[in-house]
């Protein structure tokens, strides 16, 4: 636990990320650094696009699964692990 | 299971049949439909006045007309949706159980639950919403939500310790960091780079000559203070780096590190192990890229398995007899082809250490404790001089050098226990550093604190080219892996470079360190043009060198045309 905790902190530390969001399958934040407001609004639609993304992915081929997912843009680069029991969501400023 | 359906073909059932009233002139009948239809008109025509025909009429009663009422029930209307993606279908064959219609009707109703979970963070409400598409199964549903609301918070906590999201921390650390280095790993990596704005405009003058480009630091605060001692490239895997941190005097006895930084991952390592002294030697095995041997300053030797997080060593030389009682100063990993007496094929352990003593480790796998048989040969290189530092050559593994501290060097054969084969006397201080040259057979180096580098050939007693600059002792050298005629050096306060086509009296490269911080280490890498410095307050900088002339080849030539040159100006 501490070293996941650990490891998290660490994340939270490193230049240029705003937060990040840890959620479960069903849409509930465990573990959050952003406000309660831009929480909600990042896990719900977040989430949706995650599932669609799946969704998608399997279509193309049953057998395989999303692993990860990254956004692109201007401002920020949203980075999001997506598994069957949680998903976790990273925050970072792209730089350039 | 269900069996699967079989479709099969009914008689045709007719419901309605209305027969057409009009024919195509072009079908079949089209000649016997026009004569009777002339006969007809004829018929009509001659109705009038015929006697044939009689007209009379009738009369038929109209019924009286009722009005009848039903009343009945309203029939509901069910919406019924269902989505057949290949994925689900795939999902409920592969299932097999019952339960597998359950799970689809619930990924149903979780779908429709999270545009209002959505809204509602903790005071989630999963009990069936109105708009459930499947009216029949909102009792599932409910039942699944029940169970739903009892495991939450279990739920939460098994995520949070679960193996899965380690992974996925660790994968997502990198992602960020490659984010955050993205340039700096690229040119690492030899690829192109867009030049930064800020640095076009400070190096508008474009110096042509050769320079060290600061590419990053591998640090954290572990190893902030800390001294490095060594480090090391794994053998397998280019990109992981073994760094040993310990203490190079008696003074300030510090507990040892060693961390494994990955080039992915500049900003933490990613194996800690804490060691009770000092580290002064590290080497990666090349038969078992996961085991590093650590050789420490009270003289243990411990190997470490690197792909398993454990903290302790697989093998300590604790229990060895005969041990080291001195400092480490340097190990390497020796594969031997050709052993004496069979046992000595494979891979050996060869420690040099402050006692005097150079001696060869073999791991012998038999139980969880591993047991080192250990010999010793060459039972002291002198007995009152502290070994320092040796290197077995590249061609032939049974000759090797070995450094002292009263500055001898001393050419000895594995084989051969009892007697030098040669003895290189120049040095006037410990020698700290000898490297057989990776190209030129013949040729080495030795760095010394008598502020000396000296380039030997080895059928010479005399060192061939004699390299000062400054009056620091020389920590450390290494020959570039790429070209046979550059070399680096580190001394107190300075990184140097040396190119023996640009010059041979002063380096090609010198870099100060900010005052008050001594470089101790260097590595170059044999991948890319880069040079790794460690220094005394724990920072492993990584510099890539700019604008040294590539030649091509590896120059071993000019090389053999420097070492010649000076020969016959000598004589």
């Amino acid at each position: 636990m501490s070293e996941v905790d650990n490891i998290l902190e660490r994340i939270q530390r490193y230049p240029g990320v705003i937060g990040y969001i840890i959620f479960s399958k069903e849409g509930i934040p465990i573990r959050s650094t952003l406000d309660s407001a831009m929480t909600v609004k990042y896990v719900g639609l977040l989430h949706q696009l995650s599932m669609t993304t799946r969704s998608t992915v399997r279509d193309i081929d049953p057998q395989n699964d999303l692993t990860f997912l990254r956004i692109r843009t201007q401002k920020r680069e949203i980075m999001v692990t997506a598994d069957k029991e949680y998903q976790m969501i990273v925050i970072q400023k792209t730089t350039g | 299971m269900v069996d699967p359906p079989y479709l099969t073909e009914t008689e045709t059932i007719w419901l309605l049949d209305i027969p057409s009233v009009s024919v195509s002139e072009d079908s079949e009948d089209a000649e016997t439909v026009k004569e009777r239809n002339n006969a007809y008109t004829e018929l009509c025509k001659n109705r009038q006045g015929n006697d044939k025909y009689v007209e009379r009429s009738m009369q038929t009663f109209n019924g009286a007309l009722k009005t009848k009422e039903v009343e009945c029930d309203s029939i509901a209307m069910v919406d019924k949706a269902a989505m057949s993606t290949i994925w689900d279908m795939y999902d409920s064959f592969s299932n097999k159980s019952d339960a597998s219609g359950n799970t689809v009707v619930s990924d149903q109703g979780n779908k429709a639950d999270v545009p209002d979970s959505s809204s509602s963070m903790r005071d989630l409400n999963p009990k069936s919403p109105e708009q459930s598409m499947f009216s029949g199964s909102s009792t599932q549903l409910e039942k699944m939500a029940c169970v739903l609301l009892v495991e939450e918070e279990p739920d939460h906590e098994l995520i949070l310790q679960s193996d899965k999201l380690k992974q996925d921390l660790a994968v997502m650390e990198r992602v960020i960091l490659a984010n955050i280095f993205q340039p700096k790993l690229a040119a690492y990596r030899q690829l192109p780079v867009i030049e930064d704005c800020v640095q076009m405009a400070m190096g508008s003058k474009n110096s042509p000559s050769p320079f060290l480009e600061h590419l990053w630091a591998f640090e954290c605060e572990l190893t902030k203070g800390r001294n490095v001692t060594s480090m090391t490239w794994n053998k397998k895997n280019p990109d992981l780096l073994a760094v040993g941190y310990g203490q190079l005097d008696f003074k300030d006895h510090q507990s040892g590190l060693v961390c494994c930084w990955s080039l992915k991952n500049p900003m933490w390592p990613d194996r800690i192990f804490h060691c009770e002294s000092g580290v002064t030697a590290l080497d990666f095995s090349a038969c078992n890229a996961n085991q590093l041997a650590v050789g420490m300053y009270d003289g243990t030797i411990a190997i470490y398995d690197v792909q398993a997080k454990e903290q302790t060593p697989i093998i300590d030389s604790s229990d060895c007899a005969n041990m080291h009682m001195c400092p480490v100063w340097q190990l390497r990993w020796i594969d031997h082809e050709s052993g004496l007496a069979g046992e000595d094929k494979g891979e050996i352990l060869i420690s040099v250490s402050a006692d005097g003593r150079i001696c060869k480790y073999l791991m012998k796998l038999k139980t969880p404790n591993m047991t080192t048989n250990r010999q010793q040969w060459n039972s002291t290189i002198s007995p009152l001089s502290p070994g320092l530092c040796f290197d077995f050559h590249s061609n032939d593994s049974n000759i090797y050098l070995a450094g002292t501290d009263d500055g001898y060097i001393h050419k000895c054969s594995y084989l051969y226990d009892d007697e030098f084969l040669e003895t290189y006397k120049a040095h006037k201080g410990p020698v700290y550093k000898v490297t057989w040259s990776p190209f030129c057979p013949d040729v080495f180096l030795s760095c010394s604190s008598d502020w000396t580098i000296q380039l030997w050939r080895q059928d010479l007693q005399k060192p061939v080219l004699c390299f000062t600059s400054g009056q620091k002792a020389v920590y450390d050298i290494m020959w570039s892996p790429h070209c046979a005629t550059v070399f680096g050096a580190v001394s107190e306060g300075k990184v140097e470079i040396w190119d023996l086509r640009i010059s041979s009296l002063e380096p090609a490269i010198v870099s100060v360190t900010c005052p008050g911080v001594n470089p101790t280490a260097l590595l170059f890498t044999s991948e890319t043009d880069c040079v790794l410095v460690g220094d005394s307050e724990g920072k492993v900088t990584v510099y890539k060198l700019k604008n040294l002339t590539d030649g091509g080849s590896t120059q071993v030539e000019t090389l053999e045309d420097v070492i010649q040159s000076t020969l016959s100006g000598q004589h």
